[in-house]
């Protein structure tokens, strides 16, 4: 077989400086432009998707396919809600909710990684808390709320605490995790340059620890707002939990899809803004992903 | 033993080192007795099969293992500095910290304040051909601009001793010939002892003043040779019969042990 004879450009073979330059940016504008292409195809198809399905949500639930009454159309749950705006119950139930659980959040979240810490760089404290925090780790955090309600009584306390717990054991597991996952070889670098003691910790754990860190956050973002909408259905006369139970208990349909949207929103924010948070403090992570996430 | 000091004190006295890894799937000799005496200023090339130690001799030279027997006198004036800069094998960036941050970090670790410490840091990356890229972390840069973030960061350390591992390993041809140059011009100007372990016979040969030739595992000295052409070395040195005939020497030596190490494992 012959060797194929390759088409030889112009441009490249002339040495054409200027001609070189303009065909590199036009191609690479191209490649721009392509790419931009593909991100907004990415944005309008992930809007147009739950655009259809409300719409035909709202089409069955008037033709009678579905029954209304248990499946209130959207536009009937969008004017619950702008009335329930109106007449403040959506603040008034949102708020305790909100402070419940940005409590129990962040003093979960710091003790959380603290303690995680602490038992990341030592082995006596990773060897007396390890096996008991794991077993502790398998209680499903919302039973221990009737204890919790013995011993705090009906105030915020129990209810701040069972998020904060369930939170607590999350980011103590993946703190650990990430200071033991350390690249070994890594760990030889900071070694051999005698990063010791507390440089060691600020210039190496630490920020080795950050990415599993910042999982946990997710994650526990997550469950807190399960375990606070939880607790309020059983333990509280406010709060977005209370008003969807109630809406059970009241056959108010309308006013549930309310609280679970805002239930589902709250989620998302917390869960936005730890990804937010970890963009500004983990940017060589970002770099990372950005790159492996180019090619479509 | 072949003895490379000619009457003063060794950099590195290197005396009947053993090193056994135990673990749970049993023992290892990495290293048998070895012995070596490097002078202060030489250019050690370190040429074995691999697994043959080589990394671990390296590693008990820097005071990052210790030797199971033997002992291992480094004489070396350090005061602020560590005795020796490494290049790892697998480089050992940090990867939350970018390229001038990284290049820093061994003269930060040694205290030198931050305006100092970021104009030496600038000053290394320039030399190594990565200016206009300060800012940018580790995973954006390809395995070969890495590798040389690694070792700009032991030259910019100032130690007074450099240990490196396969450092050039994961460089393109043309890169590695500038960085080969790059390394003895840092060794020339700065008197350093470089210990550089390579797989590349000619590079052991176009860089070292003394080739040691290590045996398949466990390792032992198996030969020390002394590189007999003078510097500065010439770009044809490569195509000189005495270069090819020094190079089929270690070749024939190594290709014993390659192949006990084959049969061995
Ligand atoms: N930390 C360790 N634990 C157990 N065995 C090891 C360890 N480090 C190296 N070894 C073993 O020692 C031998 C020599 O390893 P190494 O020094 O890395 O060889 P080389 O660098 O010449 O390839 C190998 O068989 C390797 O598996
Ligand atoms: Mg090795």
């Amino acid at each position: 077989m012959s060797p194929k004879k390759t088409p030889t450009r112009t441009w490249s073979a002339s040495g054409d400086l200027a001609a070189r330059r303009r065909a590199l940016n036009a191609a690479s504008a191209r490649e721009y432009a392509h790419s931009r292409h593909l991100a907004q195809r990415d944005v309008l198809l992930s809007i147009l998707t739950p655009i259809v399905l409300l719409a035909i949500w709202e089409t069955a639930a008037r033709l009678g396919w579905i029954d209304a009454r248990l499946f209130s159309p959207p536009t009937r749950i969008l004017s619950q809600g702008a009335t329930m705006v109106a007449n403040g119950q959506l603040w008034a139930n949102l708020l305790p909710t909100l402070l419940r659980l940005l409590t129990g959040f962040v003093t979960g979240s710091i003790a959380g990684i603290v303690v995680g810490l602490l038992m990341g760089v030592s082995r006596v404290v990773r060897a007396a808390l390890g096996p008991m925090f794991t077993a502790l780790y398998a209680l499903p955090k919302i039973a221990i709320l009737p204890l919790l309600l013995l011993i705090f009584g009906l105030t915020e306390t129990p209810k701040i605490l069972s998020v904060a717990i369930s939170v607590f054991f999350v980011l103590q597991i993946n703190t650990v995790a990430g200071v033991v996952q350390i690249d070994e070889r890594i760990l030889e670098a900071a070694r051999a340059y005698r990063a010791t003691g507390w440089r060691l910790f600020r210039f190496v754990l630490l920020p080795g620890a950050m990415p599993s860190i910042f999982t946990g956050l997710q994650v526990a973002a997550g469950s807190g707002v399960i375990v606070i909408t939880a607790v309020e259905y059983v333990a509280s006369n406010q709060g977005l939990g209370f008003l969807i139970w109630n809406s059970w208990l009241l056959f108010q349909p309308a006013q549930m899809y309310v609280g679970l949207i805002v239930v589902s929103l709250l989620g998302a924010l917390l869960t936005g803004a730890v990804v937010l948070l970890e963009r500004a403090v983990v940017p060589w992570r970002r770099a990372n992903t950005l790159r492996k996430k180019r090619n479509t | 033993m072949a003895v490379i000091s000619s009457g003063i004190r060794p950099a590195f006295l290197v005396e009947g080192v053993s090193k056994m890894f135990a673990g749970r799937t049993g023992e290892v000799l990495a290293l048998d007795d070895v012995s070596l005496q490097l002078r202060e200023g030489s250019f050690t090339c370190i040429v074995g099969p691999s697994g043959c130690g080589k990394s671990t001799l390296l590693r008990i030279l820097g005071g990052l293992e210790t030797a199971t027997l033997g002992t291992v006198t480094a004489n070396l004036a350090a005061t602020d500095v560590p005795e020796s800069a490494f290049v790892f094998q697998e480089h050992g960036v940090f990867p939350w910290f970018t390229v001038l941050d990284n290049v820093a970090f061994g003269v930060r670790m040694a205290g030198v304040r931050k305006a100092r410490r970021e104009k030496i840091a600038h000053d290394w990356i320039g030399r190594i051909g990565l200016t206009g890229f300060e800012g940018a972390y580790p995973h954006q840069l390809s395995g070969g601009m890495r590798q040389r973030i690694a070792i700009a960061r032991a030259f910019a350390t100032g130690s007074p001793s450099l240990l490196m591992d396969e450092p050039l390993g994961a460089l393109d041809a043309q890169t590695r010939m500038l960085m080969q140059e790059q390394l003895l011009r840092v060794w020339e100007s700065d008197q350093k002892t470089v210990v550089l372990v390579t797989h590349q016979i000619e590079e052991a040969l176009l860089l070292g003043d003394v080739v040691v030739v290590m045996s398949a595992r466990p390792g032992r000295v198996k030969e020390i040779i002394t590189v007999p052409f003078p510097r500065p070395r010439p770009a044809d040195l490569e195509g000189t019969p005495e270069f090819a005939a020094l190079r089929q020497h270690i070749w024939n030596a190594l290709r014993d042990e390659v192949r006990a190490s084959m049969e061995f494992s």
